[in-house]
């Protein structure tokens, strides 16, 4: 049996939507006998479905270590729901007990309840006192092993494990890196509205280990991750302007950046870490300056009779977006890093602000303000492909997960209430609320924290 | 008089009545009988893609090389009567100018062209002999040529070939054998022609045709079956085209034979994924419902997946 000839593809339709697949047709004939012709089948765009996984309790290596197997178990089947991409299934539904994870499980068993990954894992307690995690990700129908890793800790981060073995499984499972190993920092607002309190709070991504980094005494707004994810920088209004300030998570310092006259606000940390891009009062204007954070020189990006504000810089460095009411309303901008030409990249109706540019460099997320609501949404840093996540009463704030696959956000309902943070997908899909202890607002998302 | 009038007016009603009464009855019975039919299942298929299946295959195998006749007339001893009547033809020749049309029948073989069938009398006895592969056999122009096969020699009859089919006409009067034996000819060709002869699977794996292509109709099946356990990877919102190609193998009862083989190595990790999502499902999903009809077509294929988001 040879192949004798090997057509050219043509194209070849299967249904209505406009799919075209290559066909190739190879002829195989050996003395009249049976012709092996290849035909080729195209299955085109499948809807996409949330992988069915199933993820049981992790095995306990010492009697002791029951509880936090579960908790492991727990905190990686809730990331990845809420990530949207996965259907984990019920515990209740699995037949097979695992006990133990050096042996291939049968899988005979996750297929009848229709899982298509498993995850094994166990949890030993360590004669040092740290924590030995093991886990392990089976694909259910080829009945291959796709990761397996294993990591020590003190045991009082077992969350982080747990979010780093999220993180191995979404990227192994999507393609894309994951974002579970990761934080929030956030105002934490108290008390009744004319009276609220804010307080900068850091969180997990998911919404646990809250940790209030301030005690409220002053307003606090805009705190925004430093590529370090050691680092926050936001404004302050203490006894007279309102400052940028510096604050380190692990010892609790702050500072002020610079020393301006007049107000100096919404601060961003450039991608390397090394400078702070902020905007200054100067009479009914603000304009745009960095600051270089080891020799404390200033420089000036813009200078328009017009507000110049919220600049964030592209992953590259190289360019910054920003938002600013030169052309009359706030639109958003994007100029070359080091200043210069500015160019208009939002055109729709309304008003846009809060631009922040994502990780991945594909989009710029923003607010954008309209016949009475406040959408988030984003668009390509040319300005195309605008599109609308969500929009209400009142959205505001947008920032990426560190893959940029996810916004988070705030939302007023409006009322005696008050805000709450959301997350939701880039393509709009799968918003969340996050769990946060009183009511949220000005998210801020770090980078991944390993 | 009243009296009169109404009865043949009641009766008149009364047979109206009963006539339109049985009819509305007896008809739209008749109307409700309806056998129920099959579905039957069909696919749209784009003029692209009929295109495609009529393009055919230059290697598809020969399966039924029949001719499109089974039957090809048989040389009859007609041949003698031939024989006289060609005797006489160069008579003839000189009076009778006029092209029948039976002679077009022949088009291919002939051209009916006088000046060029001055020089094709010579020729004739060729596709005499070639005749066996086509399967056109007219008797008249057989019974014509076999009568040719004798003058040739003559110098005198390569003028006389274009009125040959005007030999027979004038003799019928004298030599009724001969019509006879014509009349005898046609019959076996005629039923060859038209019968269940015809070979049904003409255009199969010939030049002109293809293979039997169902793969609309398989395909559309197993895109549906597969399609169920194909649980894709998000692609992200960004146009891209992934594709992830396999060759499988599947026995009569629909099952995979071994596991599906990958077509390359995927370049970025979303094509790994988007490979071994497609690989999941197409385990996962057997045994395939296919038509047992078309085993020899699905039972080695490629499924190819593709995303291909405008």
């Amino acid at each position: 049996m040879t192949d004798k000839d090997g057509l050219p593809n043509m194209p070849f339709r299967l249904s209505r939507r406009q799919i075209i697949s290559g066909m190739a047709a190879l002829g195989a004939v050996a003395g009249g006998r049976n012709a092996l012709a290849q035909k080729r089948i195209p299955i085109p765009e499948g809807e996409f479905v949330p992988l069915p996984i199933a993820i049981p309790n992790f095995v306990a290596g010492t009697p002791g270590d029951a509880e936090v197997g579960v908790g492991v178990a727990q905190v990686i089947t809730n990331n990845l729901k809420r990530s949207g991409l996965f259907a984990p299934i019920d515990q209740a539904a699995f037949i097979e007990r695992i006990t133990n994870i050096d042996s291939a499980p049968q899988f005979q068993s996750w297929k009848t309840i229709s899982a298509q990954a498993l995850v094994t894992g166990r949890m030993t307690r360590q004669g040092d006192g740290r924590l030995k995690a093991e886990f392990r990700l089976w694909d259910v129908n080829t009945g291959q092993q796709l990761t397996g890793q294993q990591y020590f800790t003190s045991p009082e981060y077992w969350r982080r494990i747990a979010h780093i073995i999220s993180d191995q499984i979404y990227e192994r499972l999507t393609g894309e890196k994951g974002y579970f190993d990761s934080r929030v920092v956030f105002v934490d607002e108290t008390g009744p509205k004319e009276r609220r309190v804010k307080r900068l709070a850091l969180m997990d991504q998911d919404g646990a280990n809250v940790r209030y980094l301030t005690k409220g005494s002053d307003l606090v707004l805009t705190p925004r991750f430093s590529p370090s994810t050691q680092e926050i920088t936001y404004m302050e209004f203490g006894q007279g302007d309102p400052r940028v300030y510096l604050f380190n998570i692990e010892t609790g310092q702050r500072e002020i950046v610079g020393n301006f006259p007049g107000m100096s606000f919404s601060p961003r940390f450039s991608p390397d870490g090394q400078r702070v891009i902020m905007s200054l009062q100067q009479g009914g204007n603000s304009n745009l300056f960095v600051m270089d954070l080891r020799s404390k020189s200033t420089t000036r990006l813009t200078d328009t009779p017009a507000i110049d504000t919220s600049p964030s810089y592209a992953p590259d460095g190289t360019r910054i977006c920003f938002e600013s009411d030169r052309g009359g309303k706030p639109q958003i901008y994007v100029m070359a890093a080091t200043g210069g030409q500015a160019q208009r990249i939002s055109f729709g109706d309304g008003t846009y602000s809060t631009p922040v540019w994502s990780p991945r460099g594909d989009y710029i997320a923003f607010t954008k303000q309209g016949g009475g609501q406040f959408a988030i949404g984003i668009m390509k840093p040319d300005g195309k492909d605008e599109r609308i996540l969500t929009s209400g009463y009142h959205n505001e704030g947008p920032t990426f997960a560190p893959n940029g696959r996810v916004v988070m956000f705030f939302r007023d309902p409006g009322g005696n209430g008050g805000p709450s943070l959301f997350t939701v997908d880039v393509s709009g899909r799968n918003e969340q609320r996050v769990p946060t202890p009183g009511f949220a607002s000005d998210p801020a998302w770090s980078p991944l924290l390993s | 008089m009243k009296v009169k009038v109404d009865k043949t007016l009641v009766a008149s009603v009364v047979l109206h009545v009963l006539v339109l009464g049985w009819t509305m009855v007896s008809f739209s019975t008749r109307a409700l009988e309806m056998t129920p039919e099959d579905s039957v299942p069909v696919d749209v298929v784009s003029p692209d893609q009929l295109a495609h299946i009529m393009a055919g295959m230059k290697t598809g195998k020969k399966e039924n090389p029949k001719p499109l006749v089974d039957k090809i007339a048989e040389a009859k001893p007609v041949d003698d009567a031939v024989g006289k009547v060609s005797e006489k033809a160069p008579i003839v020749t000189d009076t009778s100018p006029p092209p029948q049309p039976k002679v077009e029948e022949k088009p291919v073989e002939k051209k009916p062209d006088p000046p060029k069938v001055v020089e094709k009398p010579k020729e004739e006895p060729k596709p005499i002999e070639k005749k066996p592969d086509p399967p056109k056999v007219d008797p008249i122009a057989d019974a014509i040529k076999k009568e040719e096969k004798k003058p040739p020699p003559k110098p005198v009859q390569q003028a006389a070939k274009p009125p040959e089919p005007a030999k027979p006409k004038t003799e019928r009067a004298f030599d009724q054998s001969k019509i006879a034996a014509l009349l005898d000819k046609r019959d076996p060709t005629r039923q060859a022609a038209t019968g269940d002869t015809l070979n049904s699977n003409a255009a199969l794996g010939l030049s002109k045709g293809a293979a039997a292509d169902n793969s609309a109709t398989w395909g559309a099946m197993f895109k549906q079956q597969v399609e169920r356990c194909w649980k894709k990877p998000y692609g992200g919102i960004e146009a891209q085209r992934s594709e992830a190609a396999f060759a499988i193998r599947l026995k009569r009862d629909g099952s995979l034979e071994g596991m599906p083989v990958p077509e390359g190595t995927p370049a970025t990790p979303y094509l790994r994924v988007y490979q071994e999502s497609a690989l999941r499902a197409i385990i996962e999903c057997q045994p395939y419902r296919l038509p047992a009809a078309f085993f020899e077509e699905w039972k080695y294929f490629a499924p190819v997946f593709t995303e291909q988001k405008t």
